[in-house]
């Protein structure tokens, strides 16, 4: 536990140092950049004991009388701090040279100091032990997050989405409050322990509140609508953490407290599994609907959210159904996407990043042919779409199949759970599907093809600090594909201090992840003897080039190209009731046409639904009660007084 | 051994097969049509060229028809061909096969976006969607073989004791699958009436039209994938239907490459009698065969619990 405390010391350094050196642009951002890659080392090294034994044993700090604090690692949170220490130093690195403008270099440094902070209060949140311990964590972390996201604070749309996040964050906290407000009401304590001697009814209200607590965090449907608000804001790298690692403390909770909670019964699952099938269908089709790159990716973190849960629901409903092998492959995957996915998604929103800052646009229609310019950038990002799509030979495939293996136990179940099994099954093959049609176009859109505007065709390759992260998870992601079983022994070991799983016999699925891996060097294999066969087939042979075959039209030009609006459209238009398109189109009405106007929209029905049967009703009674806010002090303060009496009398 | 020299006859016949559904469709229509052997011609003709690369394409464009065959050669290792048992085989291989012949198809649709062409992005974009709905029925069907075989293999499903049979006792169910199947078949493939092979329109295509900037032996390697593609499909529904003979496994493997031919001659006899859906409709088509084997998959909901 020391050294953890001590590499969180060496992070909080880094976080502070910018404040004192912002004079000197570079060397701050050195020294931030080294403290945190320093700190993060040392964190992954701490984890390694824990890996053993047990674990340390708990560490309390108290101040005064009513504040003490409560820390413990166990498997499950040494599993969890492996992504924050492995993504997060790499997003400082990625900063070293995406912050390049040194006349802002007080807010890079106030973003530095946030981002330590972030990184901090993640890792306390994964090794609180006690619900205040937990409760203040969680505070600081969304609070941080929020700092970062309002980075470009200028902007009025930074400044709204800021907002947006700001009362997810604080309406979601506001529910795992009122979960502990109910667990201390019986238990009288703030501790961990007792939490599954609650009785069912309680359980269940407690599972639900922080269901949608966390779930706000992690951006489940339909709670997730300030993910594709408050990720374009953002800097790329801040996107990476948040959407990488930050959005995984909300499964963080959610595993935790189903642990500490004990409810075998089936409901958790199969509103987990629900929400999962929900989330991951719906977040890939909006994907598909949205044209800004980063909005995109938001989009697919929702649906990688919905994988996960399908995992965790598809665990769940193992243990309540005394399936074993489907609880912990269930639960396995779905850890292991949880590390997957901060591996791709931090790849691919470091990519836009770097897309971003050399063609200063988000939309894919305005990009083009980046792969040839920006060679390094184009190769990742081709990787990290791969493996996001959950295609072998690389890693998102692994936990996808053990989230597979898991609903096919499941089919063996009887009645309703065989049909969720069969559903998760269906589901999780359009996901595929869909993941795969939304990252071909967004790699043949924007990394493809002929530039579709000038700032695209000027662009150049990003710098080495931003390269090298994005070289490191491309690698990363590859060697999880091919070299599985040492990620699976690990999410295999964050399930061990799980109890209603029960103890997991050493060598489970063993056979199975060999094979996997044997399927993935076999495909590589044989792609590298028909890529031989191919160079044999050319050699001596007369390579031409000459433009692209344009159908007998002489005169093709860039924007004759298919755009990423109409690629996904038929999809689009086939969710319907689910997704709701707007269209503007002027017409053409006279015999000389003048200039014509044509617009669709892909708008989220949760945001729309939100607005009309939330937001207004609320709004309006909300509004008969502004007289209250009169603006005379001293009436405030004759509130705080009758407050403070009425209180007293009744308690 | 066996297994390796089925392996090797299949990869060597498999151009012949699509020879066959021309030969069909031309005696359907009263004309003589090309040689059984034509496919074989036209890839040793694509192989002795060179190529023409479009400026606009980048070395994805290339890997495109490697990764594309290898995605097609890939199954084939892992299916029982004529009675005998696949080279490779393990517990939850089609999963695993079913998403690699995802990265060929995502390689395929990367490499016709990558020459910057409208047309090859129309396709590619009609690729993705019906592909991700067919998709839908292949795994509806391996839910379906869990719940009757309890397995998660090619080599379980159609070789050994307890491989799925129309003989069996859920024989019934497995005619939606083999309806189900075959729709797919056709769909995956891009055949009439999801797609035409023949048709010179490239509006109105989808494979044919991605691969319309691929010249020399990378067409090759794509001609011979998709082969190998409709051979897997093919004989995935000829398991369906040949019944276990007590037999040799020359018998055995006569009457499995009969039965092949005649799944063949279906496909011709299908693209005589029918003509291509308005792409609208292909969806529905899609679904209706999803909804077949979703429906047989809740039958046995009935008696098995």
């Amino acid at each position: 536990m020391d050294t953890l405390f001590y590499a969180l010391a060496v992070i909080l350094a880094g976080g502070i140092l910018p404040l004192l050196l912002y004079r000197q642009f570079k060397v701050m951002k050195a020294a931030a950049v080294i403290a945190t890659v320093v700190g993060s080392m040392l964190g992954l090294m701490a984890l390694t004991p824990a890996l053993q034994d047990t674990g340390p044993p708990t560490t309390t700090w108290a101040w005064q009388q009513f504040l003490t604090l409560t820390f413990s690692i166990d498997s499950l949170s040494v599993f969890f701090l492996v992504p924050i220490f492995l993504i997060c130093p790499l997003a400082a690195l990625y900063g070293f040279h995406y912050m390049d403008k040194s006349e802002e270099a007080w807010r890079i440094a106030v973003n530095y100091c946030c981002l330590s902070l972030l990184i901090v209060s993640m890792v306390l949140v994964v090794c609180a032990d006690s619900l205040i311990t937990f409760a203040l964590a969680w505070e600081v972390m969304s609070l941080t997050s929020y700092f970062l996201v309002v980075h470009e604070f200028h902007k009025k749309e930074t400044r709204a989405a800021g907002y947006l996040y700001f009362v997810f964050a604080q309406a979601g906290a506001m529910c795992i409050f009122a979960a502990f407000g109910l667990i201390y009401s019986v238990t009288g304590s703030f501790s961990f322990d007792g939490l599954d001697q609650l009785s069912s009814p309680l359980k269940l209200a407690v599972f639900i509140l922080t269901l949608l607590g966390f779930g706000s965090k992690a951006g489940i449907f339909p709670l997730h609508i300030w993910l594709p608000h408050a990720h374009p804001a953002a800097p790329s790298h801040i996107s990476a953490v948040m959407s990488g690692v930050m959005i995984k403390m909300g499964i963080y909770g959610i595993f935790r407290f189903y642990t500490l909670l004990g409810d075998t019964s089936m409901l958790p699952g199969q509103i987990i599994l629900a929400v999962g099938m929900a989330s991951g269908v719906l977040g890939v089709v909006y994907a598909l609907g949205k044209h800004d790159i980063k909005r995109l990716l938001a989009y697919h973190s929702v649906e990688n959210i919905g994988i996960i849960l399908i995992g965790a629901g598809l665990g769940m409903i193992g243990v309540a159904t005394g399936n074993a092998t489907m609880a912990i492959f269930g639960f396995a995957g779905s850890l292991l996407h949880v590390l997957n996915h901060s591996i791709f998604k931090s790849l691919l929103f470091m990519g836009a990043g770097a897309v971003l800052q050399k063609t200063r646009t988000r939309h894919v229609d305005e990009l083009g042919g980046l792969i040839k310019r920006m060679p390094t950038t184009g190769r990742t990002f081709l990787v990290g779409s791969i493996s996001i799509s959950g295609l072998p030979p690389f890693n998102g495939f692994i936990s996808e199949f053990l989230i597979y293996f898991a609903a096919f136990q499941g089919l063996t179940l009887p009645g309703i759970s065989f049909l969720f099994a069969s559903l998760a099954i269906i589901s999780l093959a359009v996901i595929g599907g869909l993941a795969a049609a939304c990252f071909t176009k967004v790699v043949g859109i924007v990394f493809l093809g002929e530039p579709r505007s000038e700032a695209a065709a000027r662009a150049s390759e990003v710098q080495a600090s931003m390269t090298l992260p994005l070289l490191l998870l491309a690698v990363l992601c590859l060697v999880i594909g091919i070299f599985p079983a040492p990620f699976v022994e690990l999410a295999f070991f964050g399930l061990r201090d799980m109890a209603m799983i029960g103890a997991i016999e050493p060598g489970t699925g063993q056979v199975l992840i060999s094979n996997l891996a044997f399927a993935a060097r076999l495909f590589l294999g044989i792609l590298l003897g028909v890529t031989l066969l191919r160079r044999v087939l050319y050699a001596g042979k007369e390579i031409a080039s000459g433009p692209t075959w344009g159908c007998g039209f002489t005169q093709p030009n860039v924007r004759m190209q298919y755009t990423g609006t109409s690629y996904a459209m038929s999809i689009v238009e086939f969710f319907q009731p689910f997704v709701s398109i707007r269209t503007v189109y002027s017409g053409i009405r006279r015999i000389f046409p003048g200039a014509t106007t044509y617009e669709t929209r892909v708008d989220d029905i949760a945001e729309i639904g939100m607005h009309r049967y939330l937001l207004q009703p609320l709004v309006k009674i909300l509004d008969r009660l502004r007289w209250i806010q009169h603006g005379h002090i001293q009436l405030y303060i004759g509130y705080i007084v009758l407050t403070i009496v009425v209180l007293l009398l009744v308690f | 051994m066996e297994s390796l020299l089925s392996f090797m006859l299949a990869l060597l016949l498999a151009p012949l097969f699509p020879g066959i559904i021309n030969r069909t469709k031309a005696f359907v229509a009263g004309k003589q049509g090309p040689p059984l052997l034509m496919k074989y011609y036209t890839l040793a003709k694509l192989c002795r060229k060179g190529s023409v690369y479009s400026t606009s394409s980048s070395f994805v464009f290339k890997m495109g028809p490697t990764v594309s065959f290898t995605a097609a050669l890939m199954p084939l290792l892992f299916i029982p061909l004529a009675g005998t048992a696949p080279l490779f085989s393990f517990h939850g291989d089609v999963i695993v096969l079913f998403y690699i012949m995802g990265i060929g198809r995502f390689f395929t649709i990367a490499a016709a976006l990558d020459t910057a062409s409208p047309f090859e992005g129309m396709g590619a974009a009609r690729e993705a969607f019906f592909s991700t709905l067919a998709e839908a029925t292949i795994f509806a069907v391996l839910i379906l073989f869990y719940r009757v075989s309890g397995s998660l293999s090619l080599a379980d499903y159609f070789h050994g004791e307890n491989a799925v049979s129309l003989a069996g006792p859920t024989g019934a169910l497995l005619l939606f699958v083999i309806v189900a199947m075959f729709m797919v078949l056709l769909t995956e493939n891009s055949r009439v009436p999801v797609d035409d092979p023949q048709t010179h329109l490239e509006l109105t295509m989808i494979h044919e039209v991605m691969i319309l900037d691929h010249s020399g032996p990378d067409l090759a390697l794509i001609e011979l994938g998709a082969f190998f593609k409709l051979l897997f499909y093919s004989v995935f529904i000829t398991h369906l239907l040949q019944p276990p003979v007590p037999a040799g496994i020359l018998v055995n493997g006569l009457l499995f490459y009969g039965i092949l031919t005649l799944v063949y001659v279906a496909v011709g006899v299908t693209e005589s009698t029918m003509a291509r859906f308005k792409m609208n409709l292909v969806p529905k088509y899609i679904l209706t065969s999803f909804t077949l084997v979703f429906f047989a998959a809740i039958l046995t909901m009935g008696f098995m619990q």
